[in-house]
Order: C-alpha cells, then sequence, then structure tokens
C-alpha cells in the first residue's frame, strides 16, 4: 500500500485548527494564576489543580448546579424526543398515518428560525409557569430536535424488513405487541443516533436557554457565558469550568461517534 | 401501507402525542407570535393594547432591522462558501486510506460536539489580548493588530465559524461520497483519467444533489448564527456584526418591545416563505 503522509499531515492541520481553542483552555486551566498573568507562554504547572476546584464548587461560583442543570435537560430531552417521535415515525411509515406531508411539516420547522419561536414561548412558559425550570427547557430542546430524530427513526424504520413484522401479524400480534417487542429491539443503531445528536444538540442550545431560564434551570452554556462578564479576570477558573463543561457530549459522542456520523448523515441526506 | 381497519386507531394513538406536542409548542406559539406582532407590549408596561400594522410600520422604517438582515445574509452565504468548500476538500483528503485516519477523523469531529457557546467562551480566551495566545503569538511576529476591531471583525467571525462548523460539512460530504461505487473510479482509471478529471467529471456531478443539500443546511444554519458572535461581539463594535437573531433578542428582552421584536420575527418568517417548498422539496420524503 503506497503510503499517503502527505494526507495525514493536511487531515492533521485541519485537526489541529479544530481544537486549537480547546487546547487553549486546557492549557491555561493547569498554569498557575502567576503565569496566566505574566503572558500566554509562560508555564508554570499548578499542581494543586487549584482552578478545577475552585470551578468543582471551592470557590462558591454555582458551576455545579449549571452542570447538573445540563445533564438533566440532555438527558430529559433525549428521553422525552424519543417518547414523541419513535411511535409517530412507526405510525406514519407502517400504518400510512398522515403520510409525507407530516415529515413535510416537521422539516418545515427545520426551516422556521428557532429565533421566532423565543417570545411566544417566554410567553406561554410564563402562563404555564415553567420558565426557569428544567421541564421547560427539555419541552424547548425536544421542539429543537423533534424533525431530526423523526427523520432519523423513519429511515431506520424504513429500512427494516417488513416480513418480520407482517409474520408477527399473521401470528396474532397487534400493533402495540409488534412495536414493543419485534420494531423497538431492532432500533438500536437508530436510537442511538438519536440518543448521541440529542443529547449534543441540547447540551448545546444557548438561545433558548438565555431566554427561558434565570436561575434555577441555567445549564453550563449561559452559566459559562456569563462567567466570562461577571469573572472576566479569573481566566484559570473559565478555563477549567469550560473544559469541563465540553467533556460530557464529547466523551459520548467519541464513543458512539459511529451512530453520530449515520444520524448526521441519513438526517441530512436521505430524510 | 394500512393492513387492517383497527389499525387506523393505533396509528392515531401512536401519533398522538406528537399531534399534542406540535399544536401546543408549534400552532399554538405560532398564533401567540403573530397577535403578539399586532399588539403594543412593552415589557415597562402592564397593559397589553391592540396596535394593528404600528408594529410593521416601524420594523420596515428601522435601519437596524435591515442592517442586520444584510449581514445576516452575507455572514451566512460567506460562511456557508468557506465551510462548503473547505469541507469538500478535507473530504477529499479523507477518501483515502493514509497512516492514523482512525484517530484524525475522530479528531476532526470534535467542533461538532463542542457547544457553540462554549466554543465561544473559548475564542475569548484563546483571543484575549492580555492573556490569548493567539494575539501573543501575532506579536512575536511583530503584528500588534486588534482582531475584533471593524476592519477585521468580519473575517475574524467567518475564520471562528469555519473552525466550528466545517466539521459538518465535511462529514456530509464524506458520508455522500462513501455511497459512489468504487467501480466508477476503477474504470475511470482504466481509461487513464487523471485525478483532477475525474473529481470534476465524476465526483462532482454524482455528488450535486447531496451538495446542493449540505450547502442549504449549512445556509439556513448560518443564518440563525446567534450564540457565537452574541458572546463575542454583543453585535459590536456598534452594530456592525448584529445577526437577525440578535437583534430579535435584544429588541425583545434588553429594550424590552416584544411587539416589535414579533413584528421583525414573523417578517423575517414571511421573508423566508417564498424558499420553503424549495428547500423542502430537495429532500426527498417519500415514505415508502
Amino acid at each position: 500500500m503506497k503510503r499517503n503522509w502527505w494526507a495525514t499531515i493536511v487531515a492533521a492541520l485541519f485537526a489541529f485548527f479544530f481544537m486549537l481553542p480547546l487546547l487553549g483552555a486546557i492549557y491555561t486551566s493547569f498554569r498557575t494564576d502567576n503565569a496566566i498573568a505574566s503572558g500566554p507562554f509562560v508555564w508554570e504547572f499548578d499542581s494543586g489543580f487549584t482552578h478545577y476546584k475552585n470551578a468543582m464548587g471551592a470557590a462558591g461560583y454555582d458551576f455545579e448546579s449549571f452542570f447538573r442543570n445540563s445533564i438533566l435537560i440532555s438527558t430529559g430531552t433525549v428521553i422525552l424526543t424519543t417518547i414523541i417521535s419513535l411511535p409517530a415515525a412507526y405510525s406514519i411509515v407502517r400504518l400510512g398515518f398522515g403520510g409525507a406531508w407530516l415529515l413535510r411539516i416537521a422539516l418545515s420547522l427545520r426551516i422556521l428560525p428557532a429565533v421566532f419561536f423565543i417570545i411566544p414561548f417566554y410567553k406561554l412558559f410564563t402562563n404555564l409557569a415553567i420558565v426557569d425550570s428544567v421541564r421547560g427547557l427539555i419541552l424547548a430542546n425536544t421542539f429543537v430536535n423533534l424533525t431530526l430524530a423523526l427523520l432519523i427513526f423513519s429511515s431506520t424504520i424504513k429500512d427494516l424488513p417488513y416480513e418480520i413484522e407482517e409474520a408477527a401479524h399473521v401470528d396474532g400480534a397487534g400493533v402495540f405487541r409488534t412495536l414493543t417487542s419485534i420494531v423497538f429491539p431492532l432500533m438500536g443503531p437508530g436510537l442511538a443516533a438519536v440518543g448521541v445528536l440529542t443529547f449534543i444538540f441540547s447540551w448545546s442550545d444557548y438561545l433558548f436557554a438565555v431566554v427561558l431560564s434565570s436561575s434555577n434551570a441555567t445549564p453550563v452554556t449561559v452559566g459559562a457565558a456569563n462567567f466570562v462578564t461577571s469573572y472576566g479576570v479569573r481566566w484559570g477558573d473559565i478555563s477549567a469550568a469550560v473544559t469541563l463543561s465540553v467533556l460530557p457530549p464529547l466523551i459520548f459522542a467519541t464513543l458512539a461517534q459511529k451512530y453520530l456520523v449515520k444520524g448526521l448523515s441519513s438526517g441530512a441526506i436521505k430524510g | 401501507m394500512i393492513r387492517q381497519r383497527g389499525d387506523r386507531v393505533s396509528a392515531v394513538v401512536l401519533a398522538a402525542p406528537l399531534l399534542i406536542f406540535l399544536s401546543t409548542l408549534v400552532v399554538w406559539p405560532i398564533y401567540l407570535g403573530i397577535k403578539t406582532s399586532l399588539s403594543r407590549d412593552l415589557l415597562s408596561e402592564f397593559e397589553i393594547t391592540p396596535a394593528g400594522l404600528d408594529n410593521f410600520r416601524t420594523i420596515l422604517a428601522a435601519s437596524d432591522f435591515w442592517l442586520a438582515l444584510r449581514f445576516t445574509i452575507l455572514f451566512a452565504i460567506v460562511v456557508t462558501i468557506v465551510e462548503g468548500l473547505l469541507g469538500f476538500a478535507l473530504a477529499l483528503v479523507f477518501d483515502r486510506k493514509f497512516p492514523g485516519k482512525r484517530t484524525l477523523f475522530s479528531m476532526v469531529l470534535i467542533p461538532i460536539m463542542i457547544a457553540p457557546s462554549l466554543m465561544a467562551v473559548m475564542y475569548r480566551l484563546i483571543l484575549n489580548e492580555n492573556i490569548g495566545i493567539i494575539p501573543g503569538f501575532l506579536q512575536k511576529f511583530g503584528l500588534d493588530i486588534s482582531i475584533f476591531d471593524k476592519r477585521y471583525v468580519f473575517f475574524t467571525l467567518v475564520a471562528l465559524d469555519a473552525i466550528q462548523y466545517t466539521s459538518f460539512a465535511f462529514l456530509l460530504v464524506y458520508a455522500a461520497l462513501q455511497n459512489i461505487p468504487q467501480q466508477i473510479y476503477e474504470s475511470a482509471a482504466i481509461d487513464g483519467a487523471r485525478y483532477r478529471q475525474v473529481i470534476w467529471r465524476i465526483t462532482l456531478p454524482i455528488l450535486k444533489p447531496a451538495l446542493a443539500i449540505i450547502a442549504m443546511l449549512r445556509l439556513i444554519d448560518s443564518f440563525r448564527t446567534f450564540d457565537t458572535i452574541y458572546i463575542l461581539t454583543g453585535g459590536g463594535p456598534g452594530t456592525s456584526t448584529q445577526t437577525i437573531g440578535i437583534y430579535i433578542y435584544k429588541t425583545a428582552f434588553i429594550t424590552g418591545d416584544f411587539g416589535l421584536a414579533s413584528a421583525a420575527s414573523v417578517t423575517l418568517v414571511l421573508l423566508l416563505a417564498p424558499l420553503m417548498p424549495k428547500i423542502i422539496k430537495q429532500f426527498r420524503l417519500d415514505i415508502k
């Protein structure tokens, strides 16, 4: 095999630039405050991991609660999105419910600017008394992720062999029985793709979080951004907090990379 | 593919959660948004009163709105082109075997997994005038420029957006490339086609529909840009980098004029509406 070292070098260059911000944050988070203040290239290892300890509660920031909120919001969104879109996708694809126009409506949601919804959501959530609550942000993020989940689930169900379901039907299994004991166990890859993408996207939400949370339900994205303005000089602590905030989706998505790739490409291209 | 009459009921029951969700969190909010756009609705006043088309008159005459729209369109087009080209080039690089491919593939996907707002905080860190590694690096070469200066800010924001989103374009082009049957390349090689000819005559024509969708997705998404620019510049200097998202957010939650902000949202949707059927048609949504 010909060794394409030039391709390695080009790919590595791209990777370096893509990772530069994260590498910069990790680098700063392990330096002492003294080193940070003396200039960008002064290296002095912070052997006490002060910044990480501060970020995790030692300095009295609310970062811990931001982190907990992000975990709750993202996990909750994955569950709610699945509960809503998996049965619906089955109903559309296999039972002919609504046909393609329902998918088309869902797709137009993908195209509508999300910013249109911030004011109505704010008003609606105020009336329902779910502003600044984890529940409210789960609903908002489910709205964001519904289209992609529907597209991925419908294309996964389309690819399942219909004969198995037919056989189950002949054996007397009803629709619900077929869905829970035949279709659901075969949906592994689709569930993984929806799970990982919904987790990343709800972890990443900033727009709805900044509008619909003020303190109780603030996730890491808004927390970290406020951090910069309110503790502007504490760059070491900020770096540690951001590094920690980036990790959960990064680890999850790297482990489930295969499904991330499949989900993004099937949701985008095949539809 | 309806199997029997009883299935009709099951079909409705299974789709019910979706229908309930769509009506409460989509249909009702759309109604609320339109109603608000036709009202005088200020954060500072308790009373909400009907205002007819007043807000729309104000919005159509507001130069800030049109400037924000112009910036958003320009930014969306430029980043789509830049990221599309870079993503395509990177996908071609990855469409072969090379040492370290698996690890590097995981590494170039990392920006997809990082929240844009967290990326923006990291940008502020590495771009900070006093402690950032980028200004530090530039100074070593005697380049003492402020990259958020009015003259450079557009290029800076495009570059930062490219760092975050080139991976998306790359991944989608790469996935589309994997669908091209290997035999086509083999027969082209037998016919003695050069690499450049293969790209222009075979790869690009086959990829054209996929590339159109990818470009459209990037265009739609960059049209919504909010987080990164809001955290980095807040729309400044002045209002020079204010996207339409930032304009609507600020009008509603900082100026406190819900009516005007809703009118801006409705106008935006009306401007985008003619494009929607075209975009939806590009996706082949056959359910069979």
